[in-house]
């Protein structure tokens, strides 16, 4: 089964994934989504880490502390971020994190993430407009989004022409336009709820 | 005084720095971390990362060439002696200190 969901809170995503192995849902994997196959209905203890990792035995090295200590890497790879755990029977706690302050700081690997996307989105939006690709003042005006020189000054059947033939060029200079701020804005705000999880996982105990 | 910016070690890292004065690898530190404190800290995996990814980049400890390529080695540096006997006489000043004043109060 697919589940399409997205969580910025990972302590409401622990207890989201446990009441689905509840229902005899275990969890596969994720991939921009949740995949999950049908298993015998069971009390699981999941936990989620946020990290990526530039080298792949750093992964493993990563991964096997977890495995050693009784916790089995179930989703989540190398780039991911996301990483996600289920405790075996020879684990000795009940949570991959032994203090308010380590568990609070997976929030802010997340937000460093969501920032650096927001600023790599930002970086080619600079570089789109400083080429004069696309006209800045046509977020006021749509005309803007023509560049066909006289466009707006031709009549009758030879405007029409020329009008509907840029048409096409246009509403993808609008899409471009209108999806960088938009993405970036759309980060801004994930990365501030990230600091915002951050502030209050510092001070409260997870469930 | 100036004091290094690193004292007072946490009670985890302090442990860490004292598990890794043998070659360790992560579940090896968990162990003896619970060893030396007899049971008092008990280092969960994720923390245990984090802790280890702090002291390698205050370069207190550094990874070492082990035989298994699944699991890192680390060990104590000269830097994370030199912490932690730090440490030790900060402690030691303490200790004295809290025993000449509860003394002085009782008699």
């Amino acid at each position: 089964m697919f589940v399409f969901k997205l969580f910025p809170d990972y302590a409401k995503e622990e207890k989201w994934l446990n009441e689905m192995a509840k229902k005899g849902f275990s969890l596969e994997k994720v991939t921009l989504g949740y995949h999950f196959r049908a298993a015998e209905p069971e009390d699981a203890c999941i936990r989620i880490d946020f990290r990526y990792f530039k080298d792949p035995a750093e992964y493993i090295n990563y991964c096997t502390m977890f495995e050693d200590s009784g916790w089995k890497h179930i989703a989540g790879s190398q780039h991911t971020g996301v990483q996600y755990f289920k405790r075996m029977p020879e684990a000795q706690n009940d949570d991959i994190f032994s203090d308010f302050e380590s568990r609070a700081q997976r929030y802010i690997r997340a937000f460093r993430i969501w920032v650096y996307f927001a600023l790599f989105v930002l970086f080619f939006m600079v570089v789109l407009l400083s080429t004069g690709s696309v006209d800045f003042r046509a977020l006021i005006d749509p005309r803007f989004f023509y560049l066909t020189p006289g466009l707006w000054e031709k009549t009758g059947p030879s405007f029409w022409k020329a009008f509907w033939f840029e048409t096409p060029f246009a509403m993808f200079r609008a899409g471009l336009l209108y999806f960088y701020p938009v993405s970036i804005l759309i980060y801004l705000f994930i990365a501030a709820k990230a600091r915002f999880l951050y502030g209050r996982a510092k001070k409260e105990p997870a469930e | 005084m100036n004091r290094n910016k690193n004292l007072p070690l946490s009670e985890i890292n302090f442990y860490i720095l004292l598990a890794v004065s043998e070659p360790a690898h992560g579940y090896l530190i968990m162990q003896k971390v619970e060893e030396l404190s007899r049971g008092e800290v008990r280092v969960a995996a994720g923390t245990l990362y984090g802790a280890i990814e702090n002291l390698l980049k205050a370069r207190f400890i550094v990874p070492v060439d082990g035989d298994d390529n699944r699991r890192k080695v680390y060990s104590l540096t000269e830097e994370g002696r030199q912490i932690v006997q730090m440490d030790i006489e900060r402690m030691k000043l303490m200790i004295s200190q809290a025993e000449n004043c509860l003394q002085e109060r009782k008699g």
